[in-house]
C-alpha cells in the first residue's frame, strides 16, 4: 500500500470530507451564494448592473473562496475533532489534496455556474424591461451584457482568489480557534505594514506623493496634475509573477508542510 | 512492538515533561498507565500516536515512526482521547464513512459491541449523551481491530454499569496479537483488567511491572497494628486497622490494590526501584 497516495483511500477521504459535515460545508456554500445574490440585487438597484456584476463576482469568488478555504481545516477548533482528523488513516498529502480540490476546483466551478445563472437572469430581466420602440433601445440594450469570465476584471479576481484561499488555508492551520477572524486580522496588519513601508520609502525617494500602491507604483503631483511612476517593465514582471503566482503557490505549499508537521 | 528510546518531551524546551524515558511495550498485554493529574499520561499517548513529536529520542511502533503519521501506521493504531469527537451523523453513516479506513474493521462485531455497551441507534450521534458517545467510539475502535489501542481516561463520563460493561468488553476482545494501553487516574476502574502497570511521575518512569510480579514482590495487607520493624511503603487507615504495602519477603502473594500501589510507588520511588530491580 502506498503511504503517500492511494486512489481508493483518497476516494474514501474525499467522500468523508464532503459528507462528514454536510450542513456546515454545503450550508456555508449556500450562505455565500445567498449573500452574493442579495448583494448583486441591491447593487443593481443602487448603482447599476455593471458595478453589481463586479462587486458580487469579487466577493463571491475571492471572499467566499477564502471563507470556505478557512473552514476546510477547521477541525482543530476542538481537541477531540483535531485528534480524530490527524489520526485518521490517510496521508497528509491526501488530506491536503482534498482541501485543494474543494477550495480551488469545486468551489470556483460551482460559483461560476451559480454566478452565470444569476447574471443571466438579471441581464435578461433588464433586457426584457427595455422598450424596443425607444430610440435609445439599442444603446441601452448593448450597455448591459453578461459578465465575461475571461475579461480583465475576472482575471484579476482569479489571482486574488488564489491568493486569499492560500491565506485562508494557512491561517486555519496556524490558528486553532476562530481562525477566519484571526487570519483576517493578521492579513490586515500585514497589508497596512506593507502599505506603510512602501509609503515611507516613496516619501524618502520622491519627497511628496499622493498615493503609493505597495511595491508597484507611486502617484506624485507634477505641477497641477498627478503623475504616475510605475516600476520598469522587468521589475514589474518580477513583481507580478511573485504576487500572482509564487506567493500564492508558496502559501499552499506552506499549508501542506504545516499539516504534515502539525502537533496537536 | 512499541519501543521508546531516550524520549524527551516538553511543551516548553526549558521545562521537560519527560527526560530520557525508555520503555518497551509488547503485544499480548493490557497496560495501565497511572499517574497524577498533569504527570504527562495523555502527552505520552499523544507521542505514541504521532499527535506530538519527541524533542529528542525516538519512538518506534512495529518499526514505524509515529510522527510520520503514515496511513499504514495509523491503520494499526486507534487512539481514543479523553474527549471524543462524533460528527452529526447516524451510526450507519458514521460506519460507512469511517470504517473503510480500517481494513480489519468487522461490522458484525461493531454492532455486537454497541449492543454490549448498550448504545442504541437513536438518530444523530451528536444527540447522544457524552457517555453514550464515548461508548460508541469505544465500540467502533474495538471493531477496527487495530493491533494497538490507546485509551486516554476511557471511563471518564461512564456510569457504573457502563464501566463494568467496558471492563468486560475489553477483557473479551483482548488477544495475544493486541496491545491495549489505558491511561487513567481513576485507578479502581482498571482493577482486574490490566496485566501490566506503568507508573509515571514528574517525567520519570517509576514502575513498569506485571501484576503478577508486583504481587510477588510487594505485600498488600490489612493489619491491626503496624510493627516498628516493618518497612512500610504505604499505609492507610481502614475499618479493621491499617491497610499497608510492604516488601514481600514471603513466598505468598497478595491481591494487588492499584490505588495503594500507586501511592506506595509515588511516595517511595527509590525503594520501589530497588525492590523491582
Amino acid at each position: 500500500m502506498n503511504n503517500t497516495f492511494d486512489f481508493r483511500r483518497f476516494g474514501f477521504l474525499f467522500r468523508k470530507t464532503l459528507l462528514e459535515r454536510p450542513v456546515q460545508l454545503f450550508g456555508f456554500t449556500g450562505l455565500i451564494f445567498a449573500v452574493i445574490f442579495i448583494t448583486y440585487f441591491i447593487c443593481k438597484m443602487l448603482i447599476g448592473i455593471g458595478p453589481a456584476q463586479n462587486i458580487s463576482f469579487i466577493w463571491g469568488m475571492a471572499g467566499g473562496g477564502c471563507f470556505l478555504a478557512s473552514f476546510l481545516f477547521s477541525y482543530f477548533s476542538t481537541s477531540a475533532s483535531g485528534s480524530s482528523y490527524l489520526t485518521l488513516p490517510a496521508s497528509s498529502f491526501e488530506k491536503w489534496l482534498c482541501g485543494v480540490i474543494i477550495a480551488e476546483i469545486l468551489y470556483p466551478l460551482l460559483f461560476l455556474v451559480f454566478f452565470r445563472g444569476i447574471d443571466t437572469m438579471f441581464v435578461t430581466i433588464y433586457h426584457n424591461s427595455l422598450d424596443p420602440a425607444s430610440p435609445l433601445y439599442k444603446s441601452m440594450f448593448d450597455s448591459v451584457f453578461i459578465f465575461a469570465f475571461d475579461g480583465r476584471v475576472a482575471e484579476k479576481v482569479y489571482q486574488i482568489f488564489f491568493l486569499l484561499t492560500g491565506i485562508g488555508v494557512v491561517g486555519s492551520l496556524y490558528f486553532n480557534k476562530v481562525n477566519f477572524i484571526k487570519t483576517a486580522l493578521v492579513f490586515c496588519v500585514v497589508c497596512f505594514a506593507a502599505w506603510g513601508i512602501n509609503w515611507l520609502m516613496a516619501i524618502i525617494i520622491f519627497g511628496h506623493i499622493n498615493d503609493a500602491f505597495p511595491f508597484h507604483g507611486v502617484d506624485i503631483p507634477v505641477g497641477k496634475i498627478d503623475g504616475s511612476v510605475d516600476l520598469p517593465a522587468i521589475p514589474a514582471k518580477i513583481y507580478n509573477v511573485f504576487s500572482d503566482l509564487i506567493f500564492p503557490i508558496s502559501l499552499w505549499l506552506v499549508s501542506f508542510v504545516r499539516l504534515k508537521e502539525k502537533e496537536f | 512492538m512499541v519501543e521508546i528510546v531516550n524520549l524527551s518531551f516538553g511543551y516548553r524546551k526549558k521545562k521537560l515533561l519527560y527526560k530520557n524515558l525508555s520503555l518497551t511495550l509488547d503485544t499480548g498485554s493490557i497496560y495501565g498507565l497511572l499517574g497524577k493529574n498533569g504527570a504527562g499520561k495523555s502527552t505520552l499517548l499523544k507521542n505514541l500516536i504521532g499527535l506530538l513529536f519527541p524533542n529528542t529520542g525516538k519512538i518506534l511502533v512495529d518499526g514505524q515512526e509515529p510522527r510520520k503519521r503514515s496511513p499504514a501506521f495509523l491503520e494499526s493504531m486507534y487512539f481514543i482521547p479523553e474527549e471524543v469527537y462524533v460528527p452529526s451523523l447516524t451510526i450507519p453513516s458514521y460506519k460507512r464513512l469511517f470504517a473503510p479506513f480500517y481494513p480489519r474493521f468487522d461490522e458484525k462485531k461493531f454492532y455486537d459491541y454497541l449492543d454490549q455497551l448498550d448504545v442504541r441507534d437513536e438518530g444523530k450521534l451528536t444527540t447522544l449523551s457524552f457517555g453514550q458517545q464515548k461508548k460508541f467510539i469505544i465500540a467502533f475502535a474495538l471493531a477496527c481491530r487495530t493491533r494497538v489501542l490507546l485509551l486516554d481516561e476511557p471511563t471518564n463520563g461512564l456510569d457504573i454499569p457502563s464501566k463494568i460493561r467496558f471492563r468486560k468488553l475489553i477483557s473479551s476482545v483482548f488477544d495475544e496479537d493486541r496491545m491495549i494501553f489505558i491511561s487513567t487516574h481513576q485507578i479502581r476502574d482498571l482493577d482486574n483488567l490490566i496485566d501490566r502497570v506503568i507508573i509515571v511521575d514528574q517525567g520519570e518512569l517509576l514502575l513498569n511491572a506485571s501484576v503478577a510480579d508486583i504481587a510477588e514482590k510487594l505485600a498488600f495487607r490489612t493489619v491491626s497494628e503496624i510493627s516498628t520493624q516493618e518497612d512500610v511503603l504505604y499505609q492507610e487507615d481502614s475499618l479493621r486497622g491499617y491497610s499497608i504495602v510492604t516488601k514481600n519477603d514471603t513466598a505468598n502473594s497478595s491481591k494487588v490494590n492499584l490505588e495503594h500501589l500507586f501511592n506506595a510507588v509515588t511516595d517511595n520511588p527509590a525503594k520501589i526501584k530497588t525492590i523491582f530491580n
